[in-house]
């Protein structure tokens, strides 16, 4: 299972998907990607696991990612 | 109640029931709202203290999976984590748990800004380790805007829009 790690006041939040060739994965990833993009959109930075690390990361979507991280945006004071 | 609950309710662990509620919830996406109207270091007036207890416990989760073993436990140890700057030599930023980044300059290195502190928050309320694991890897991946959103400060203080 791939997830994005949505965090929030909750915590976190986790959206997830699966790599197989079935309608309801193929929904999964659009709505994944969907998330991701908006996020984007509000001046949220992404961060993906790389070899056990997270980094930030500026790339499209990739489903074959194991986990996406949705990073709240900064502001001074 | 049995000892895990008791546990759970001691310190506020998520229980399985508890995930699987939330998991049932739609995700929660705060950049579609505006925050500026909580006080500071509140979550909202729906929040309750177990709701608290329980983003803290979800946030430490994650919060060390993003970090890593090796660097959270260096943290719990030493209480901060430092990274030196890439882009001014002699400068180390030190991180700690729900606190503005301190600036430390070798012996004779000029500081960047006047202030020792730079206060940075998270633009929507996060549990405060959570956001510490996101402020490592701005600081770590994205200086340039640490740069360019930091206010200086001359005094150490609580972040505001964590808990």
């Amino acid at each position: 299972m791939h997830r994005i790690i949505v965090a929030n006041r909750r915590g976190h939040q986790v959206v997830e998907w699966e790599i197989t060739d079935t309608e309801e994965a193929r929904e999964q990833i659009a709505a994944a990607e969907r998330i991701l993009r908006e996020a984007r959109e509000q001046g949220c930075v992404v961060s993906k696991k790389v070899g056990g690390q997270h980094v930030l990361d500026d790339g499209p979507f990739d489903p074959q990612v194991e986990e996406y991280q949705i990073i709240a945006p900064i502001a001074g004071g | 109640m049995g000892l895990a609950d008791f546990w759970r309710k001691l310190f506020g662990r998520a229980s399985p029931e508890d995930d699987a509620l939330l998991a049932a919830l739609p995700v929660e996406r705060p950049w579609r709202q505006r925050w500026e109207y909580l006080p500071k270091r509140s979550a909202g007036p729906d929040f309750t203290s177990r709701d608290y207890a329980e983003a803290r416990a979800r946030a430490r989760e994650v919060a060390r999976a993003t970090l890593g073993d090796a660097l959270w436990d260096e943290v719990q140890r030493r209480g901060y984590l430092e990274l030196p700057s890439r882009r001014f030599p002699g400068v180390t930023y030190r991180l700690r748990i729900g606190r503005r980044i301190e600036v430390r300059c070798a012996r004779g290195v000029r500081p960047p800004w006047r202030q020792p502190f730079l206060c940075i928050n998270p633009t929507y309320p996060l549990p405060e380790e959570e956001f510490f694991a996101h402020l490592y890897l701005y600081v770590r991946d994205r200086e340039d805007q640490i740069i360019r959103v930091a206010a200086p400060q001359p005094w150490d203080q609580a972040l505001g829009r964590t808990f």
